[in-house]
């Protein structure tokens, strides 16, 4: 027993003599002390000197309360000569905090530089960041990764992506001087600003709404973005949209990586709070709608709204140009003979006059949804004048397009949506909904009669955006295109189109009755995959493609003829996961009333103008 | 000037008013004239002190509990238990308080070795049968100190007001308004509020710190109590039996004389294993004792010896802990972003695990039926034999069904902690 309790009382000895010699042993002391001693010998005068000679280390603290809740800063504990002019070459931390007239500071007479932003009032974490409290390195910078608010600009935290290396650089620090210094073009932020024409340029306003600059509601609201997202995150965010959210339809831009910091500067500015206004200030804005104060800007960079100005006043620039300044080149694609951008993410409007008419592209730019009902496009707030203009000049894109037949225009138009292999992975299918046709497959497209595939190609699919080319390529062309698609695209010789004799017409007649049995077969079998809303966004749905269909989708659905209907049904559409109900034990009774029950989800209501697709 | 130079020896003799014992009745007179060591029996049976029966689970226990108001009294010099500041105060801990790391340090892993100790020492309580007749009702004391001491830690959980502790304690209050009829009413009671918020920051704060700890203390000091009154710490018969060269004799041998008149004891029961309790009749300024040969030894100094073996032990194993590890402090509050996956404290991981599987039966219903086992058993087992001992073959099936239900917990405790991960999904660890 003796042994054991000596070597457990030692044991407790030299722990309590490590405590006490840690907490004697802290950096913030040795640093303070290495400052008095170095003053000293740049000291003034004697009375300098021995008032230096007589201070003995203390934490030094700054109590700021003007910028949102009470901040304790002990920055200066260790950067104690953060004022001290002397010691401005010397190395962190006992460096001098540098003077620069982009912080406002100024020269007085005798040559001495005077700060603007006094330490005592401002602080030092309303601009840096990092944790004020904080009495050792790793936590005053805010390296814990805990920590939600690390030293802009300065500290990646460890669980941070390494594979992001842009993180650093004096460049972030300018978000903080935007959120009290919120004008557009203010001079000491050059990066904010041209984040803040990014933000238009790349077209987020139409999607994300921020306070006074943006209405977009697609996406989600990013006022606060900056407050509450580190640095990290909102690279990661603008890179790679799917990154946090796998069912997110943010495009993936291709954006060069100085496009990515300066924007990730500007949403780290958007703090949701403006310390230079008043609270009444804040509320007068946040209840009257038009764009005003200091945070208000037009909402694209250029001319917008120029249906506002008299017909002289509206500058003059060609539709392109217009098409340009509005940010469509942000997604879609134009090439008119003179002038060609591509945003790599929307479909091709290079012949839009051959495909659509103009009251199908004035009603789309006001709602893209009315028309194409599962679109991302964004309802961009723009004026009829503005919208008239933009379909004038696309309806004026009307020249046929010159391909081979076969190869040349299946790379040319089809490969943007199908794909260049044709497997439905093109650079804008992931944006679109339904999806684009993996055309590989061979049961999906040998299962097809061979006129339904000409007529698909020829008048578009309803309801999706598939549009019809029977204008802009001549038959030989289709048919050219088609034949390439089965030799060279589809992989394998699927199975045969078979004809399952179905009705022309749907046999059961169409009653409250049918409709309630159909809803209790819908609930039962087809929820899984199509939703309890029937929009396709059923639990499995995330796993399969093609995605089940939207059977909310009444331009799709109103276009699909009974005979059609009741054949996806009862015996599943090859090449997609849609299985062959008459196998489990569905007739063509239970058949007709789910079409009953489906048809009765999209009616046609008056207010919905007919789907004009260009027919031969 | 005599009476100056007298000064250190009058003052000590008033504060120790008796030499340090250096004879048998000097050893027997520190239980009655010492107000803390009064709670020590004189003489202290033999087997009692041995170290691989008790492993001084118990002492283990509360000598953590005394560090624990010792740490967390200093700790209240510095916390606030308001949503506002609560988080800034423990940065100070952390940052400038002097000793602060590490007196947080102290109290956190004191308080998660409580909980771990008091499980054990039920255990083993447990597997010995010490909670049969005459012990059953401080085995019933025990068991509501596990339970307080587990609420206690539970308390304590919140009061960092960091994301680990909000949502740790949303789960867990989540858990307990799975109960039936009155679990809202519960969970309502626990909060003050329907989600955790000020209101049931103060409320933990209060049950903390005031409330639970002096229901603990009194809970132990009752639990020393029934430990005198019971006899003394369970042991096997044989520790009992008298040694075999003077089982023949019948009364004392020796007597102790001194300036008095000799004491009329109390004559020897007819029943030959009884033990006489020291506090029989006494008449004169100190009690006499016969000296009988026994299976016991004084008190002072073996029980105390042992005790402070066990009390250093415990501080150096804490200390050496509170150096090594820091407890840990997450981002502050958020409460529009909850972690995911949200887990209670280690100790309530089992229940969550169960509750993925089944919110009331998981939660409620299965510990439920535990707890009240637990507290049946002494009524439930009422066979006399294999007291004292570890893993009795008398009591093989008691011992079996509980070493099951023991494991069972720990590996649902480990499974919830290590093998959970987003969703509740199974995730490998490595």
């Amino acid at each position: 027993m003796k042994l054991p309790l000596a070597i457990a009382s030692l044991i407790i000895l030299i722990a309590h003599g490590i405590v006490f010699y840690e907490q004697f042993q802290n950096q913030w002391s040795s640093q303070q002390k290495a400052y008095f001693e170095q003053a000293q010998a740049r000291a003034i005068n004697a009375a300098e000197k021995e008032e230096l000679g007589s201070r003995t280390p203390k934490v030094e603290q700054i109590l700021v309360s003007q910028f949102g809740e009470s901040r304790v800063d002990r920055c200066t504990t260790c950067h104690i000569a953060a004022d001290d002019p002397r010691f401005k070459d010397h190395f962190e931390p006992l460096k001098s905090h540098p003077y620069s007239v982009a912080m406002g500071d100024y020269q007085k007479k005798n040559g001495d530089w005077e700060r603007r932003h006094k330490f005592n009032d401002f602080g030092c974490t309303v601009c840096h960041d990092g944790q004020g409290r904080g009495l050792d390195l790793a936590h005053a910078h805010g390296s814990d990764e805990f920590w939600p608010d690390p030293m802009l600009g300065y500290v990646n935290q460890p669980n941070w992506r390494k594979d992001f290396t842009h993180l650093k650089g004096r460049e972030y620090m300018e978000a903080a001087c935007a959120q009290c210094h919120t004008e557009e073009n203010f001079a000491g932020t050059p990066h904010v600003q041209r984040g803040r024409q990014l933000f238009f340029k790349y077209n987020c306003f139409g999607c994300h709404k921020i306070e006074r600059l943006s209405e977009g509601t697609l996406g989600p609201e990013l006022t606060e973005a900056g407050h509450k997202f580190k640095l990290d995150y909102l690279w990661e965010s603008v890179v790679e949209p799917r990154a946090n959210l796998a069912t997110s339809f943010m495009p993936q831009f291709k954006m060069p990586w100085e496009d990515v910091r300066d924007l990730v500067i500007f949403l780290k500015s958007r703090k949701g709070f403006n310390y230079n206004e008043t609270g009444l200030s804040r509320y007068r804005a946040k209840i009257n709608p038009r764009m005003e104060g200091p945070e208000a800007v037009a909402v694209t960079p250029a001319s917008l709204n120029i249906g506002s100005k008299t017909p002289e006043a509206m500058p003059k620039v060609t539709g392109f140009e217009l098409l340009d300044q509005h940010s469509c080149f942000a997604c879609h694609k134009v090439n008119d003979g003179k002038n060609k951008k591509d945003g790599g993410i929307a479909p091709d409007l290079s012949w839009e006059g051959l495909i659509r008419d103009s009251d199908w592209a004035f009603e789309h730019f006001k709602n893209p949804r009315s028309r194409m009902p599962d679109s991302i496009m964004p309802s961009f707030r723009y004026n009829d004048e503005t919208f008239h203009l933009m379909t004038d000049y696309l309806m004026g894109l009307q020249t046929p397009a010159k391909f081979a037949p076969g190869e040349e225009t299946f790379k040319a138009i089809c490969a943007r949506c199908h794909g260049e292999k044709g497997d439905g992975l093109g650079v804008t299918a992931v944006y679109i909904d339904p999806a684009p046709r993996d055309l590989s497959k061979p049961s999906f497209l040998a299962t097809k009669p061979r006129q339904r595939l000409l007529d698909s190609i020829h008048n578009g699919v309803a309801g999706t955006s598939m549009p019809g080319w029977g204008k802009v390529l001549t038959d030989a062309q289709i048919e050219g295109t088609l034949n390439y698609v089965f030799t060279s695209i589809v992989k394998a010789k699927g199975d045969q189109y078979k004809d399952h004799k179905m009705p022309e017409t749907n046999p059961v007649a169409d009653t409250p009755d049918s409709r309630a049995r159909g809803e209790q077969t819908f609930l039962a079998r087809c929820i899984g995959c199509h939703g309890r809303k029937a929009d396709g966004k059923g639990p499995n749905s995330i796993d399969i493609l093609p995605r089940p269909r939207n059977l909310r989708n009444g331009s799709f659905v109103r276009a699909l003829p009974d005979k059609r209907m009741m054949d996806s049904i009862l015996y599943g559409v090859r090449g997609t996961a849609m299985p062959s109900w008459i196998e489990y034990g569905l007739s063509q009774k239970d058949a007709g009333d789910l079409m009953n029950y489906v048809r009765s989800l999209t009616p046609a209501t008056r207010l919905q103008a007919p789907i004009r697709t260009a027919r031969r | 000037m005599k009476t100056l130079l007298e000064f250190p020896r009058t003052v000590w003799t008033s504060v120790f008013r008796h030499p340090l014992p250096g004879s048998d009745l000097g050893r027997s007179q520190t239980s009655f004239t010492n107000f803390f060591l009064h709670i020590h029996p004189v003489k202290v049976n033999k087997h009692t002190l041995k170290p691989w029966y008790t492993m001084g689970l118990g002492l283990m226990s509360f000598f953590l509990f005394v560090i624990l108001v010792f740490t967390g009294v200093l700790l209240m010099f510095y916390y606030v238990p308001s949503t506002t500041q609560a988080y800034d105060r423990m940065l100070d801990l952390r940052g400038t308080v002097a000793y602060g790391t590490f007196l947080r340090n102290m109290h956190r892993w004191s308080a998660h070795g409580m909980v771990a100790l008091v499980a054990l020492h039920m255990a083993r309580v447990f597997l010995t049968g010490s909670y049969k007749k005459p012990r059953e009702f401080n085995w019933i004391v025990g068991v509501v100190l596990f339970l307080v001491t587990m609420f206690l830690s539970f308390t304590g959980y919140l009061l960092p007001w960091d994301q680990l502790a909000y949502w740790a304690i949303t789960v867990g209050t989540s858990i307990a308004g799975y109960a039936p009829v009155i679990g809202k009413d519960i969970k309502f009671l626990l909060l003050g509020d329907n989600t955790v918020g000020q209101e049931a920051l103060l409320r933990f704060y209060v049950l903390h710190v005031v409330v639970l700890p002096a229901v603990l203390t009194l809970l132990i000091a009752i639990h020393f109590w029934r430990i005198r009154k019971d006899g003394g710490l369970s042991r096997p018969p044989e520790a009992d039996e008298l040694p075999v060269q003077l089982a023949a004799s019948t009364g004392p041998t020796m007597a102790i004389t001194v300036n008095a008149t000799p004491m009329q004891l109390d004559p020897a029961p007819k029943r030959e294993k009884r033990q006489f309790g020291l506090m029989g009749i006494v008449r004169g300024p100190f009690t006499k004792t016969g000296n009988i040969p026994d299976n016991s030894v004084y008190s002072w100094p073996n029980l105390l010896t042992a005790e402070l073996f066990v009390f250093v032990l415990t501080v150096a194993i804490i200390l050496v802990l509170a150096l090594l590890f820091n407890a840990p402090l997450e981002e502050p509050v958020n409460i529009a972003h909850p972690p995911n996956p949200a887990k209670a404290p280690w100790y309530f991981l089992g229940l969550q695990e169960l509750v993925s599987y089944s919110a009331f039966w998981g939660g409620v219903g299965i510990p439920g039926i535990e707890v009240a086992i637990l507290f049946l058993v002494p009524f439930l087992e009422r066979k006399p034999g294999g007291v004292g001992r570890w893993f009795a073959k008398e009591r093989m099936l008691p011992n079996t069904l509980f070493m099951t239900f023991a494991i069972l917990n720990v590996i649902f405790i480990i499974v919830g902690t290590v093998f959970r991960g987003p969703n509740w999904e199974l995730v490998s660890p490595w």
